[in-house]
């Protein structure tokens, strides 16, 4: 299996600018292109920039959108995963990262998990996609696409895996926080994130790929530092934090393979038994079933049980 | 050649004192830090389409950090400095600040807010030294932003996490500005941060004064210790500790809750305030758009 070259992307898109952000994309494809890349991907919302709020409805594309359809037409012999405000036939608006190789739009994910706590607000402003799929391409293995948050929980990565990507791309917009001098990197965000891609690389010997943005949207300060990591779970490379630019790393897609032989982790994964277990775990919240954990005298559905009153009746 | 030896004991007892006392959870990597907030800076300036900058500077370490890295950002031509004295303002503190602008290379203009305060005060000669404090203050506040016109720069903000926690500043005075690049970093980390962009160690070293009276400093008048403070409010508003873990962890009981209070009165202070929601969408509520967007930069 041939080398492939993964250009990231890590750029400061412009807030709210689509029609800036879309040129840049454009010559950040040509400028890859002539590199001999395979496979370029932008980061979480580059089209549009990440603190949208109550512009999202104004730099929201449809997916037959021609400004789309233009970027699209601009991957003749590349692929490239590319994020934007999608907005759906019923005018739901959703946080979409996709799949354009060829000149076709092969895929589109819409971001499962919205965080809505501490910094993020995205709920309330974005909708949740509710479909996960691994993609073949035309880079001849398969590939699992995901934004964000989607990867602070542990059942996409895993999910991509086992529906067949070799390679998992994470598109983000993670702004930098958690200055402690006694990080690795000096950024709590940054040595999460190192952690977490590299754990995802090892566990499903995939290649794993993560393309994070610069610059800044208000009080947010995006710390780049994007990485690909090996199958076995070393980082092949790490673009520096903070700066922006167009990185180039050449992957050899044979490892997959090798570290999949050596260490059949995937082969030995149990998705019957994790199904057949997630039934019962959803049944017992559910309150359909009696929940194993839960105190006895517990009503269906809850954990914890009233205290009885003296007279033995519940108070 | 090579230095001679020394043991450890003589390398203690020959190394300078430290400039001051850093809780070591508070350390921050402040080459990260300085990256950071100078992205910061360039990215508030280019969105709102401005070059230029003004903040005041008072002698003090805070505006002198923010001096320092608002120079290190957009480059000290592009940064007016304004000194604004009152006149039973301590002459050091104008010292100290002509010095940060000697340093700095950068412009500088000394506005005497006497007259101003005075004039107001004539006919209310026992007006509090509160009051005539925070209208200090928002004197300094309604020049920064006259200058602003003038130079065609936007008004930094130079205070400081611990005291916008407890509420330590004049509302609409020294807590205006267009944006805060040092407004989530303790008194302790904003020295750190100064040490490391080389800010005069006599700024650093001198007793933190808001200098709106003679001999007026901040851990006389609010009874604390910076360090101490600081550690106080990491503990409890970054990593959420009760009232009750505190005092586990050592903190004097009647300080967490002293400290719990002013934290909580002076929420007001850290807030935009409300408006009345009457119509379809109300500024703050349910109209949500980041500050700068497409149409809203100058020229």
């Amino acid at each position: 299996m041939p080398s492939l070259r993964i250009a990231l992307a890590q750029i400061a898109p412009r807030l709210g600018l689509l029609e800036e952000n879309l040129e840049q994309h454009r010559a950040i494809l040509a400028d890859a292109r002539s590199q001999g890349a395979g496979l370029v991907v932008f980061p979480e919302l580059g089209l549009t920039g990440y603190l949208v709020q109550d512009l999202a409805s104004d730099v929201a594309m449809r997916l037959d959108d021609p400004r789309l359809m233009d970027l699209v037409e601009a991957t003749k012999g590349l692929s490239a995963i590319v994020s934007f405000v999608e907005e759906s036939a019923d005018h739901r608006l959703f946080i979409a990262a996709a799949l354009i190789e060829d000149g076709r739009m092969r895929h589109v994910h819409r971001k499962l998990f919205l965080p809505t706590y501490g910094l993020f607000d995205e709920r309330r402003f974005f909708g949740a996609g509710d479909v996960l799929r691994a993609v073949p391409s035309r880079l001849g293995v398969g590939i699992g696409i995901a934004v964000c948050e989607d990867f602070w929980h542990v059942s996409v990565p895993h999910l991509l895996a086992l529906d067949g990507a070799q390679i998992l791309v994470n598109v983000s917009s993670s702004p930098g926080r958690d200055l402690a001098s006694t990080s690795e990197v000096g950024l709590g965000t940054a040595t999460s994130w190192r952690t977490l891609m590299r754990t995802y690389a090892q566990l499903t010997t995939s290649v794993a790929v993560f393309c994070n943005r610069v610059g800044v949207d208000e009080s947010f300060s995006f710390w780049g530092g994007s990485e690909v990591i090996g199958p076995s779970g070393q980082a092949l490379f790490s673009a520096p934090l903070w700066d922006e630019g167009l990185f180039t790393v050449d992957v050899d897609l044979a490892d997959i393979r090798r570290e999949r032989i050596a260490l059949p982790l995937l082969r030995d994964e149990r998705p019957e038994l994790v199904a057949r277990e997630l039934d019962r775990i959803i049944a017992e919240r559910g309150g359909l079933t009696r929940d194993s954990t839960a105190a006895d005298g517990s009503e269906p559905g809850l954990d914890v049980a009233p205290i009885p009153a003296i007279d033995g009746s519940l108070r | 050649m090579t230095a001679p030896e020394r043991s450890p004991a003589e390398a203690a007892a020959a190394a300078p004192e430290p400039l001051f006392e850093l809780p070591k959870e508070l350390a921050i990597d402040t080459a990260v830090a300085r990256r950071v907030i100078a992205a910061f800076i360039r990215g508030q300036l280019r969105q709102a389409g401005f070059e230029h900058a003004v903040l005041g500077l008072s002698g003090g370490i805070d505006s002198a950090l923010v001096a320092y890295l608002t120079a290190e950002a957009i480059g000290p031509e592009r940064l007016l400095t304004l000194l604004m004295p009152y006149r039973t303002s301590a002459p050091a503190s104008l010292a100290d600040a002509q010095d940060v602008v000697r340093r700095l290379g950068c412009a500088s203009e000394v506005v005497d807010i006497s007259p101003m305060v005075d004039g107001f005060y004539a006919t209310q000669p026992d007006a509090s030294a509160l009051r005539r404090g925070n209208f200090m203050a928002r004197m300094r506040m309604a020049v920064l932003y006259d200058r602003s016109v003038t130079w065609g720069g936007l008004v930094v903000g130079t205070g400081n996490k611990t005291e916008t926690l407890i509420g330590y500043t004049t509302l609409f005075g020294d807590a205006a500005c267009a944006f805060n690049p040092i407004g989530d970093l303790y008194k302790t980390q904003v020295r750190q941060l100064a040490v490391a962009v080389g800010v005069a160690e006599v700024i650093i070293r001198k007793a933190p004064s808001a200098d709106l009276w003679p001999g007026q400093t901040d851990e006389d008048e609010g009874a604390f210790e910076y360090h101490e403070l600081d550690r106080l409010l990491f503990w409890m508003i970054d990593r959420r500790r009760t009232d009750a873990e505190l005092v586990e962890m050592g903190f004097d009981r009647a300080t967490v809750e002293r400290v719990g209070r002013m934290v909580a009165g002076s929420e007001f202070k850290r807030q935009v305030p409300p408006i009345a929601k009457l119509g379809p969408r109300t500024a703050g509520v349910d109209y949500l758009y980041p500050r700068r967007r497409p149409g809203s930069t100058r020229g």
